[in-house]
């Protein structure tokens, strides 16, 4: 009998676990997490720290589903070290499990800012359905806010002072917020979006320090510049170190993730990876990539559980990943990979708006849809034929996009 | 409390309405817009905008679940 250990139990992980007992009904799977609860829905969280969604709602599975089928769960377990010529995952408490085939999927833990009092109380974290409650806690009592982190997570941030009725400035290092992504037009719609909340984009900002008061608790940051920014509520949201310091010494290839080819293998025999974790070979683009989207990390544990399964490559790994900033009046759209490209195309439409468009070699890459999202099946669509379309963006960039007004394809 | 009403204009399926809600009860199934694949994502936009109707075979949204996007919508039958 196969013994599937599944180290991580978000989205990819757990996807992986249901896809493996599907394909393989006799197999032994065991899944290990860290975290104190069964897979909740990391996309909600956030609508519960805005104090808008209460927890039921976010629980997707319970410990029953595991026992149903026939999947061993342990909660609260650190793995520190994997040894990979004897297959052998080792626990916090001293247990000894084997393997046959292995599955990281422990994602990442939020970076720390380093600068002074970057650890006071009420400086908040934002990845897990814990931190969630303390943000929703916290927040609710909170009037003064700080915000550091211009990008996809900061923003919740903003939102959650927005629902909660607190004050906030932004603190952004450059003069826009995801300015690897947007224009200035483009945020600009972002930023309206944020005061209209009463949070404050502050540019050529960031933050030099924090101060506390005798008690430990944040009660100002300071900027590079000196300026003073009072608050008792702090989030950072600066990225994620993915947590891969209990393979050391297992022979993983990593690149700032670890590295796996689009059937989710690593470089080591029978040990695959799946979800944030992961620098996979995107087939679309045709080079390593990494993505943190919800979708994504799913369809990586389905793809790494086939796979496994099916001791071949059997499936490989193509998609076209998106992901929502639903906070504001305004939608927000960011598909494929928008900080990528060697070319690009946007258009405003309206104050609430625009659209950006990133090509590489002629194809689209990704882009951010502000406002009207209805374009982004034909979008992903085209990055999915792979079409040469650069030179047409005109038709791209219309309201309407239609894609019969396109040339033809050219025979390969 | 605004709702978006949505009639089919053929009988292949049951059509459904999206009705914004205020709060969730504990119990109800809750979807974050992300989590739908692409075709349903795109009735639903078109749906919201008022551009197509939301028919039941169309779509993998459930009735009484609540899709979460600029706002919640319940999903219900017309």
């Amino acid at each position: 009998m196969t013994h599937y250990v599944i180290i991580g139990d978000g989205i990819s992980g757990s996807s992986a676990a249901e896809t493996l007992r599907e394909k393989d009904p006799e197999a032994k799977i065991t899944v290990i997490t860290d975290e104190g609860e069964p897979l909740y829905n990391r996309i909600l969280i956030k609508e519960h720290a805005k104090g808008k969604l209460p927890e039921a709602p976010i629980s997707i599975h319970d410990e029953g589903w595991y026992e149903e089928r026939d999947i061993d769960l342990s909660l609260n377990t650190h793995v520190t070290s994997v040894d990979t010529d004897a297959r052998i995952v080792h626990t916090h408490e001293g247990d000894e499990l084997e393997y046959d085939k292995l599955l990281v999927a422990t994602g990442g833990t939020p970076t720390q800012l380093p600068v002074d009092n970057s650890d006071a109380d009420g400086i908040h974290h934002f990845w897990t359905f814990q931190d969630a409650r303390a943000i929703r806690e916290h927040a609710d009592q909170a009037d003064k806010g700080v915000i550091v982190g211009a990008g996809l997570l900061g923003i919740d941030f903003a939102a959650v002072c927005g629902a909660q009725g607190i004050e906030a400035d932004y603190l952004m290092r450059g003069d826009r917020w995801w300015r690897y992504a947007l224009s200035a037009d483009g945020a600009e719609i972002m930023h309206e979006g944020m005061r209209d909340v009463g949070v404050e984009p502050v540019f050529d900002s960031g933050v030099d320090r924090f101060e506390t008061d005798d008690d430990g608790h944040v009660t100002a940051a300071v900027d590079p510049n000196g300026e003073r920014y009072d608050c008792d509520f702090a989030g950072v949201a600066i990225g994620l170190t993915f947590n891969t310091e209990y393979l050391q010494g297992a022979g993983l290839e990593e690149d700032n993730g670890i590295v796996v080819d689009e059937y989710m293998q690593t470089n080591v025999d029978d040990v695959y990876a799946a979800g944030d974790i992961t620098r996979f070979y995107d087939v679309l683009l045709g080079e390593q990539a990494q993505n943190g989207s919800w979708g994504s990390a799913k369809e990586q544990g389905r793809i790494a559980a086939v796979n496994m399964a099916a001791d071949e490559e059997a499936e490989a790994f193509e998609w076209v990943s998106s992901y929502s900033i639903t906070h504001f009046d305004f939608p927000f759209l960011s598909f494929g990979h928008p900080t990528l490209g060697d070319e690009h195309a946007e258009r405003k439409y309206s104050d609430t708006e625009w659209r950006r468009i990133a090509f590489k070699d002629g194809k689209i890459v990704g882009g951010v849809l502000i406002g009207d999202l209805s374009p982004q099946s034909k979008f992903k669509q085209l990055m999915r034929e792979q079409r040469e379309v650069a030179d047409q963006a005109e038709v791209l960039l219309e309201q309407e996009v239609d894609l019969d007004e396109l040339a033809a394809p050219q025979e390969q | 409390m605004a709702s978006s009403e949505l009639p089919s204009s053929e009988h292949a399926s049951r059509p459904l309405r999206l009705e914004c809600v205020e709060s969730i009860p504990a119990g109800t199934t809750t979807r974050h817009v992300d989590q739908l694949d692409t075709e349903t994502l795109d009735t639903f936009y078109a749906a919201l905008d008022g551009d197509r109707s939301l028919l039941e075979a169309d779509t993998d949204l459930e009735i009484g679940e609540v899709i979460v996007f600029t706002e919640y919508y319940r999903v219900d039958h017309v």
